[in-house]
């Protein structure tokens, strides 16, 4: 305690003199700057996600009244009969291509001239003709049950309506106000006995309806070529298969039961399975996202199929090959892609990318091509092309840094073993940062779902599902795409409609994409950086 | 045909150019010749002069505009293990490097006098293949490097780099040579687990049967065991009495005790110019040269 060494306690608090504010040291205001960001980053993530949600949900109540109705309206029962009608169409479809291939090689092949031509098709067009009246007390008594259903839905609609109409009335206190409104109770069960009552007339109609088109075919004109004779023959087999489907049908419309539940799971099917998007129509509406998710997906694919060479392959060559004079003049060229406004991409998308794609693909010398020529300008390959040019600046930087992040000492091992340039990146460095590629393309992948301005100026925006069996050809089609269409409807939907709702649920089930693609991406670089070591 | 000290059978091995090579400058000298003057005359006559592998003359090298060996002359003896030592940043490195033209990779590098020869052979002449070469000089690093492989894998790096890929062909390499490295009973349970799951001295003795496995001529060791404990260290050390029967080492080490335990000839660099150049023994026991002899004993920066 005395000894002279011990130094008086008053000298050891060296922390007085710090500067404090509101209590607070600099390196605390430090520390509450940085935390505040990182908490502002969170609370809005949480925000935007619970609003996201808080919107969305209220779809799936909205979609099961709506199928309901669907149901009880009888707008089911007509939609039997007009499956068969639509059936019908398809079948006549295949006519008008068989007659086609037959002018074609009438003109083209035999050189007639169009008129001789239409001549001698003449009796097949008499055949064609008749095939396709044969449908025709179908179609009346379908249009007839559609205005029925009609009458009914839209009856059922106004109560509604009304109802919700008088409930707010009443929260407002008025209730004299709210009595006086005149709520038409619908009974479905005495409604709809307009609709099931034309069963037998239905049955008489299918049966003379098969017949028809029985006779029809019996009226058939041979086809000169053997490869258009199997054609027709294919169509016999096609037609005798579909008029085998009428008994199922006539089942159908005999079993229904407009008071069958509509079980809740299918507001949730009937979005994540439904084939069909269809938004103010005087029919039925139908909010089934599989077609704006095969558009998204085929969109980004295309583009990842040009991005990930092109991304992948520049990172390699930047990264393992190029002199650093070639590396300070391409890397930034690169990078600077991304400044573009995706808006600009997409005006350049429409005025000079497609036609010119468009114009490529008439090129006789061409034709060999899948799918060439095509006549929609904005097309799955032209919204692909131009997100590949977005997808690139990410991945090639991504890919470029998990190339660099390959230890030099792996390299120069593999040289002094007396690998080749080419085989050291083909067997060392590219294996070694192969995950950090692979999340860079996820990343990329990311980046072009989620890319809105470029898909809805390019992609075309049919709301249709492609049609795959055309094969490669596939991408000369338009789609239409999760973010294009919440972009293009967003602003004109009633805010609480089911459309606007279904809305927010596309904008959820792109976000979970999202979400997805970045975490697997995430996990796979954790796992990389682990391997290298 | 070709001059004296080569071997018409191993300048075959090198895919060179017959014509370039028996081109080669009528300046070499013979075998025989006692180190160049610009070495300080050794003290002690060698014990056994072997035939000269390497011959290095005249060599200036340049990082850029920077100089960073001077006029270096070296004749390296087949066999033989060879020790670089000198402070760092000497050269020692960049000589080793340029044995293999490792510095080729590095930009703006060049050799910009003098000849490197290998069995007469002058391996900066542009015929050489580059590939060619480094098969027949292999290395291993100061850090050892595995691939992040498996053991099997980064043994048969090398063999398959040249198309070789029967399977017990390459199953035999791989037993030889780890055994050649004295790793074979450590990891023959366990070969096809990643390298990179070795010990750090088990990791070196994999990257030295790595280097083994495509029987260079030459094996250029950069500081092999300065990451390593002394127990691995004594592991290598006595690794390289074996290989010496079969290759000529080059190895560049900071460590005396290493040098004088494991070489036969050392040569002692400073400021990138080769000042002593003789037997291991004489260099530590009666060097020539008074840095030397200051650098050895320790005396020295
Ligand atoms: N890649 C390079 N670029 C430019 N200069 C270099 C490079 N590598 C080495 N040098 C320089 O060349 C000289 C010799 O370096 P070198 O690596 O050969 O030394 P060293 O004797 O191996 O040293 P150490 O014992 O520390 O490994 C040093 O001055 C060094 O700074
Ligand atoms: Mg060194």
């Amino acid at each position: 305690m005395d000894s002279p060494h011990s130094v008086p306690a008053s000298d050891f608090l060296v922390n007085n003199k710090r500067i404090r504010v509101l209590g607070l040291s600099f390196d605390d205001a430090v520390k509450i700057f940085f935390g505040g960001n990182a908490v502002v980053s969170v609370v809005v993530l949480a925000l935007i996600t619970y609003f996201l949600f808080q919107e969305g949900f209220g779809f799936f109540g909205q979609n099961h009244r709506n199928l309901l109705t669907y149901r009880q309206a009888g707008l089911e029962y007509v939609d039997f009969i007009r499956t068969q009608e639509s059936g019908h169409t398809a079948l006549t479809r295949y006519l008008s291509d068989l007659r086609l291939r037959q002018y074609n090689r009438l003109t083209i092949d035999q050189k007639q001239s169009s008129a001789a031509a239409n001549q001698s098709l003449a009796s097949f067009d008499a055949f064609a003709a008749q095939y396709g009246d044969a449908v025709e007390p179908i179609r009346g008594l379908v249009s007839d049950l559609t205005e029925q259903a009609t009458a009914i839905k839209t009856k059922f609609l106004i109560a509604e309506d009304k109802k919700v109409e008088r409930q707010q009335l009443l929260a407002a206190g008025k209730s004299a106000e709210a009595a006086a409104v005149k709520i038409e109770t619908v009974d479905f069960a005495t409604e709809l006995k307009v609709l099931t009552g034309t069963l037998p007339v239905y049955k008489e109609t299918s049966a003379e309806f098969a017949k028809r088109l029985d006779v029809a075919l019996t009226n058939a004109p041979a086809m000169p070529a053997p490869e258009l004779a199997a054609r027709l023959d294919r169509f016999r087999q096609l037609t005798r298969e579909y008029v085998a489907t009428f008994p199922a049908t006539t089942g159908s419309l005999e079993t229904w039961d407009y008071a069958r539940p509509v079980p809740w799971y299918q507001s949730f099917t009937a979005f994540l399975f439904g084939r069909e998007w269809l938004t103010a129509s005087f029919w039925q509406d139908w909010y089934g996202i599989v077609p704006l998710l095969i558009g998204s997906l085929m969109v980004s694919l295309v583009a990842l199929v040009i991005a990930v060479p092109l991304g992948v392959g520049s990172a390699i060559y930047i990264n393992q090959i190029a002199s650093m004079r070639e590396q300070r003049f391409i890397k930034p060229s690169i990078e600077f892609i991304s400044a573009f406004p995706s808006v600009v991409l997409g005006f350049f998308g429409i005025a000079v990318l497609g036609q010119f794609l468009r114009w490529l693909s008439q090129q006789p010398s061409l034709a060999w091509v899948p799918g060439f020529p095509f006549s929609e300008r904005l097309n799955i390959l032209t919204a692909g092309c131009l997100l590949a040019l977005i997808a690139i600046p990410t991945i090639f930087t991504l890919a470029e840094d998990a190339l660099q992040n390959v230890p030099k000492a792996f390299k120069e091992a593999s040289f002094a073993l007396g690998a080749s340039r080419l085989q050291t990146i083909i067997k060392i460095v590219v294996p070694a940062s192969l995950s950090g590629i692979i999340s860079a393309v996820l990343l990329g992948l990311g980046r072009v779902i989620g890319e809105t301005m470029v898909v809805l100026l390019c992609a075309g925006n049919r709301i249709a599902i492609p049609d795959f069996t055309a094969g490669l050809a596939v991408v000369t089609q338009p789609v239409h795409t999760m973010t294009g269409i919440i972009a293009q409807e967003m602003g004109e939907v009633v805010r609480g409609s089911i459309h606007y709702r279904a809305l927010f649920v596309v904008g959820i089930v792109l976000f979970f994409l999202s979400l997805a693609i970045n975490f697997i991406a995430q996990k796979i670089v954790r796992r990389y950086r682990i391997s290298i070591g | 045909m070709v001059t004296a000290p080569m071997t018409a059978l191993t300048t075959s091995a090198f895919a060179m150019d017959i014509g370039t090579s028996s081109a080669t400058p009528p300046t070499a000298r013979p075998v025989s010749t006692v180190p160049t003057p610009s070495v300080t005359a050794p003290t002690g006559t060698p014990a056994s002069a072997g035939p000269i592998l390497i011959d290095i003359e005249h060599v200036d090298f340049f990082y850029g505009p920077s100089q960073a060996l001077h006029d270096i002359n070296l004749k390296i003896e087949e066999k033989k293990v060879t020790a670089f030592i000198g402070p760092s940043g000497c050269g020692k490195s960049t000589l080793l490097r340029c044995l293999n033209r490792m510095n080729d990779l590095i930009d703006g590098t060049r050799v910009a006098k003098g000849q490197i020869k290998i069995r007469g052979v002058d391996i900066y002449e542009r015929s050489v293949d580059v590939i060619e070469l480094r098969k027949r000089v292999g290395m291993v690093f100061q850090k050892s490097n595995p691939f992040p492989k498996s053991i099997y894998e980064n043994v048969t790096y090398g063999l398959r780099l040249q198309g070789r890929s029967n399977k017990a062909d390459l199953d035999a390499v791989v037993e030889k040579s780890l055994r050649g490295a004295a790793l074979w009973d450590e990891v023959k349970d366990r070969l096809h687990t990643s390298g990179l799951g070795l010990s750090g001295g088990q990791q070196q003795r994999l990257c030295i049967a790595r280097a083994i496995a495509v029987e260079p001529e030459v094996i250029l060791m950069d500081e092999p065991c300065s990451a390593l404990d002394p127990i691995a260290t004594v592991k290598v050390e006595e690794l390289i009495q074996e290989l010496r029967t079969r290759f000529t080492i080059v190895i560049v080490t900071h460590n005396m005790q290493q040098a004088a335990r494991c070489s036969d000839k050392t040569a002692f660099f400073y400021m990138g110019k080769l000042i002593e150049y003789a037997d291991t023994r004489a260099i530590f026991m009666n060097p020539a040269n008074a840095q030397t002899e200051a650098y050895v004993s320790g005396r020295f920066g």
